[in-house]
């Protein structure tokens, strides 16, 4: 395809600007995003086994509710019951104290002799500040500050993609397929980014525009109504009708009427709210396997709780109208909810490869800036640019310091709760502590040996993961093990250690045969004898 | 009318152009979808949310190509041009502003 040669040099310094100032902050929302994939497995393999025993019958349910609501009042407004209690739902009852999810969450349920226990602890909160991390592209501040820089970040990201499909569409043919690999690394490097940004092209399209929706909603619907809304106001949502005196329906009998409305969705926790201008309203939170869903894990029924009527199907997978289902499915498409494990598969690695995608993509803006020593100027001494220099230390640092911080922190999830009072806390200081340290270590020792250290350092801490799990075998006091779905957390930690230790091995040998003058250079060569160093800076000193 | 060569050099211009014009002209669009297609504003119908996410591949679409305008100053004027327009058909057609 033909394109004048002037939009694709402007396409391509777009290209690169945008690259720069958002690919270090995609780089760790596709990282943590695609953990996110597992986000179940792996809240479940960092929570600690539940307190109560045995968990209250769900037929006694009921009996649970009144005793809850006799000693904390406070729970009427909102409280959850989870129809299949596990680690990371550790109760059948559970309630916040603050509004809207805030404050402290409690857990609730009935000892064998029907006496009632609660307690505070909550399931570990490591899975969401990986979630976090994804949602606010690594910024540690409130979401008021970290969703307009996130939906900036995601505008300049669909420019980036934009810019560099054009600037690839007249050699598009020529090069798609091929990867060269040779002397010339700069565009084995341009080969690679290539192939990967072209063949993962529509799965980052998508994520661009629905992240710039989920940052920018709000201001979207407050423009939109602000500016086109023309008065005329349909009569207000409609709620669960007032005053009922009856009884509610147990959860059993909610959740047999469900099935028979609805034979293929699986509830998992139903989601009690109270006001009092509508009276008692009730979510039904599940699954349907065949369907996308509007949540990330979950879809979502309104219920009526006192004949288990379906009252809201809007955002119910498999009983959804065909606009909400469109909706629905933005939603899907972004969470990788839909068709099962494969799917979710297919995410992670897409999501890993949107992150490689992002690292060459800097390195290659490294190598293009390059100044290199030319023929018949061996003389002249060859400085690279405090930008070469400064943006290499960034993208190593910030890379493997997203990578070992997130694994350290993981890994600490199977102590902490037995040795500090505030984990979440804890969580949130382990992985910002060797964000930052790593970051400082890659200015202090350069990109080129900083690189390696931090790729040795973040195998290392991978490795942590796994052998938390060990210890936790060997000493069933530290730690736990669940099993199950639980064990793949650790196999790929073992496998992405393993990957680290390869990449640590390959960086060490580029940087032996880097030219002197590369920021790649780690001063193997003695100094003084640059004169004599050829081209490819590899062999040694006169 | 001379062609003279795009350059990135005079990125802000244009770059503004697509962000404020080119946001007024999104919206405007999405309301042409809600006047006069099957789309609403204003509350939390599956129609209005779709008119609400209109807005990301329209707003990124134009912030995309914005940078095909040859100067700054053209940008501002076709992207703010094109919004009077659809404005003023939206005023035009029915009652604007709750």
């Amino acid at each position: 395809m033909k394109i004048r040669s002037d939009i694709i040099r402007m396409y391509r310094d777009i290209h690169s600007w945008v690259g720069i100032v958002c690919g270090l902050a995609l780089f760790i929302a596709f990282y943590a995003g695609a953990i996110t994939m597992f986000e179940t497995p792996l809240q479940r393999w960092a929570s600690p086994p539940p307190q109560f025993e045995q968990p209250t019958p769900l037929e006694k349910t009921p009996e649970l509710v009144e005793k809850v609501l006799a000693k904390y009042p406070q729970a009427e407004n909102r409280y959850e019951i989870t129809l299949q209690t596990s680690p990371e739902r550790p109760a059948r009852m559970s309630w916040h104290t603050g509004p809207r999810g805030g404050g402290a969450h409690y857990f609730a349920n009935l000892a064998a002799d029907g006496s009632l226990q609660v307690t505070s602890e909550s399931p570990s909160a490591v899975a969401q500040l990986v979630d976090d991390l994804h949602r606010q592209v690594g910024l540690p501040f409130e979401h008021e500050i970290s969703d307009p820089i996130m939906g900036t970040v995601s505008l300049l990201y669909f420019i980036a993609l934009v810019s560099g499909v054009i600037v690839l569409l007249p050699t598009l043919v020529k090069d798609l397929f091929i990867l060269r690999i040779g002397k010339n690394l700069k565009r084995l490097w341009l080969d690679f980014h290539n192939a990967l940004g072209l063949f993962s092209l529509p799965f980052h399209i998508v994520m661009s525009l629905t992240a710039v929706v989920f940052a920018f909603h709000h201001q979207f619907y407050d423009a939109q109504s602000a500016a086109l809304a023309s008065g005329e106001r349909p009569p207000a949502e409609t709620h669960a009708e007032m005053g009922h005196t009856g009884d509610t329906l147990s959860p059993v009998a909610i959740v047999d009427r469900l099935k028979e409305q609805s034979p293929e969705f699986r509830p998992a926790y139903l989601q009690y709210h109270y006001e009092e201008d509508h009276g008692l309203e009730l979510r039904v939170a599940g699954v349907n396997p065949r369907h996308g869903m509007r949540g990330s894990t979950v879809g979502f029924a309104g219920v009526d709780p006192y004949s288990g009527e379906l009252t809201m199907t809007g955002y119910m997978p498999g009983e959804q109208s065909g606009w909400f289902a469109t909706i629905t499915s933005f939603f899907a498409l972004h969470f990788g909810n839909f068709g099962g494990s494969p799917v979710r598969w297919g995410y992670f690695f897409l999501g890993l490869a949107g992150a490689v995608l992002f690292y060459t993509g800097n390195l290659l803006w490294i190598e293009s800036h390059r100044k290199k020593r030319r023929k018949g100027y061996e003389h002249r001494e060859v400085k690279q640019t405090g930008a070469s220099s400064v943006l290499g230390a960034l993208t190593v640092g910030v890379s493997l310091g997203c990578v070992a911080g997130i694994s350290l922190t993981v890994a600490a999830a199977k102590f902490l709760p037995q040795w500090v009072g505030d984990p979440a806390g804890w969580h949130f200081g382990i992985y910002y502590a060797v964000f930052l340290l790593a970051t400082a270590w890659a200015f202090i020792r350069g990109a080129a040996t900083g690189a390696v250290e931090l790729l040795y350092a973040s195998a290392a801490a991978t490795l942590a993961i796994p052998s938390a799990s060990l210890v936790s075998a060997l000493v069933p006091e530290l730690g736990w093990n669940h099993g199950g779905s639980t064990y793949l957390v650790d196999l790929a930690a073992v496998v992405g250690a393993l990957a680290l230790v390869v990449l640590a091995r390959k960086t060490a040998e580029r940087i032996r045969s880097a030219p002197a003058e590369s920021i790649w250079f780690a001063g193997r060569v003695e100094q003084g004898a640059s004169e004599s160093v050829d081209r490819a800076g590899a062999s040694s000193p006169a | 009318m001379s062609t003279r060569k795009l350059t990135s050099r005079n990125w802000f211009g244009k770059a503004s152009a697509g962000a404020i014009p080119g946001f007024l002209l999104s919206l405007a669009l999405c309301g042409v979808f809600a006047r006069f297609g099957p789309g609403e504003v204003g509350f939390f119908s599956p129609q209005a949310q779709f008119t609400m996410w209109l807005m990301a591949p329209l707003w990124a679409c134009i912030l995309s190509f914005c940078f095909l305008f040859q100067t700054g100053a053209r940008a501002w004027l076709w992207l703010g041009g094109a919004s009077i327009v659809l404005w003023g058909l939206l005023y035009a057609s029915g009652p604007l502003m709750a």
